[in-house]
């Protein structure tokens, strides 16, 4: 009798899962989960921003304005925003990156001899400065956002 | 994949748990089985397997070949990492803290048994790129009285390509391969870059062509789990990356190949080096450079 092998694919859902396999030296791989799930959000919000300024097309622009002039401290309105700036602010920095690394095929280094401790030339240097750069704009940038919003 | 060059210094714990993922395909079933084994310095995780299969369970069922990460047959997700198992020492996955190594099949390859998986797929696709050199010229590639000319920097580029094994862990780190099964995958795609880059090859633009499609590179999301995970530093991440900026250059009408390069030759003939020692003097009446020659019969007394 011909075995049949079971299919192992863990899918696309599993495959952002960071349980599902854990890879040491790899924070592009949680780049690109963050760049899904944030490119998943935006598309949520952008669908839920075109719903939600249509309404004052029929009730009126002046209450609307009004509460987007007025909008400080922690309310719903500067919670949104806040949200929606993290996921936007790393939706694009790091969708420059993937611009330099994938289509200009820029910063991955040059190929070489493999040597200890055998790290790929594209996981080191000049991309994985990138990446934390990504990160560390990301956070500067958020926080900023935040003390515009909410202190300032 | 970056290795620990600590670990084989690193004494493991005494004992240590393996808990490995088992299936039946007779009937259906899938569980976790755990193995009490006692380790020693310098113990691979395939060596501790393999005490497992002969002292505890026979019928545990995985593949290797090798035991020196050469032959690529080995590899497995150990502690939810794809590694080879005979280049993971035990010290480098089990601490005194945490002496329990877990042990599945790669996932990506359907599983057969246990930690055997079926490669068919994965092999179709590297079939599938054509990875060997191909030339307009079929008669001149056949015929080996030619080599084709090589500058030392043309093979740096492509050298850490060259290197690879087919142990199939890319694939199965590939979050995008694990979503899909049309995508060919880091291992065949790095192989198409490497012909694409290789001075001797003439068929870059159909390569190209062949791969501009959902199946190549534009897949690819760069989570970089190739290059993490590849036990011989291949940079299969990078070398889709090249590619595909290869490809929209090419569209673009901006990419040509820098070089291809000439057949030299013929060969010289290699006549025997006359200062020899005589045990390794050719046997008379044989022509060790001869083509096509039928096996010869030396007589033993001659050998010796
Ligand atoms: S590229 Fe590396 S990980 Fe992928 S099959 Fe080749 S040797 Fe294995
Ligand atoms: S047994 Fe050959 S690579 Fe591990």
């Amino acid at each position: 009798m011909a075995l049949k092998g079971k299919e192992n694919k863990p899918g696309w859902i599993a495959s952002i899962n960071p349980w599902v396999l854990r890879i040491v030296n790899n924070p592009e791989r949680l780049a690109f989960v963050l760049h899904r799930i944030t490119g998943v959000l935006m598309a949520l919000i952008i669908m839920a921003h075109i719903y939600v300024t249509g309404i004052p097309a029929h009730t009126g622009w002046e209450a609307w304005i009004e509460e987007i002039q007025n909008a400080h401290g922690i309310t719903p309105v500067t919670l949104y925003f806040f949200f929606f700036a993290g996921i936007a602010w790393f939706h694009g920095l790091n969708g420059i990156r993937l611009l330099l690394v994938e289509f200009l095929g820029l910063c991955i280094g040059e190929p070489e001899k493999p040597k200890p401790p055998y790290i790929a030339p594209s996981l080191k240097g000049c991309q994985r400065k990138l990446l934390y750069l990504v990160f560390a704009l990301w956070a500067i940038l958020w926080i900023l956002t935040g003390y515009i919003l909410f202190v300032a | 994949m970056s290795f620990d060059p600590k670990a084989a210094t690193k004494i493991p714990p005494k004992k240590v748990t393996f808990r490995i993922k088992r299936f039946n395909p007779e009937e259906d079933r899938e569980w976790w089985e755990d193995y009490e084994v006692e380790t020693y310095r310098g113990m691979t995780v395939l060596d501790a397997l393999l005490k497992i299969k002969e002292e505890i369970d026979h019928t545990i069922v995985m593949r290797y070949s090798c035991r020196m990460g050469v032959c690529g047959s080995c590899g497995m997700t150990i502690n939810g990492m794809p590694r080879l198992a005979c280049q993971t020492q035990v010290a480098e996955v089990a601490s005194d803290g945490k002496p329990v190594v877990t042990v599945e099949p790669l996932k990506n390859h359907p599983v057969m048994r246990d930690l055997l998986t079926d490669f068919t797929k994965f092999f179709d696709k590297h079939r599938r790129v054509k990875p060997y050199l191909l030339r307009k010229d079929v008669d001149e590639r056949e015929t080996g009285d030619y080599e084709y000319e090589m500058l030392p920097e043309e093979h740096y580029n492509i050298y850490e390509y060259t290197l690879c094994i087919a142990c199939g862990l890319c694939y199965s780190a590939c979050p995008v391969v694990a979503s899909t099964d049309r995508f060919l995958g880091p291992q065949a795609l790095a192989y198409v870059w490497r012909y694409v880059a290789d001075p001797r090859d003439e068929a870059w633009k159909e390569r190209l062509e062949m791969i501009d499609t959902d199946e190549g590179p534009f897949s690819c999301h760069y989570a970089a789990s190739c290059s993490a995970v590849c036990p011989k530093m291949v940079d299969p991440g990078a070398a889709i990356q090249r590619l595909r900026s290869a490809l929209i250059k090419y569209r673009l009408g901006l990419y040509k190949k820098k070089r291809i390069s000439k057949k030299v030759g013929p060969m010289e003939e290699k006549k025997p080096r006359k200062d020899l020692p005589p045990e390794a003097k050719p046997v008379d009446g044989v022509d060790p450079w001869a083509k096509d020659q039928e096996p010869v019969k030396i007589p033993v007394e001659k050998l010796i």
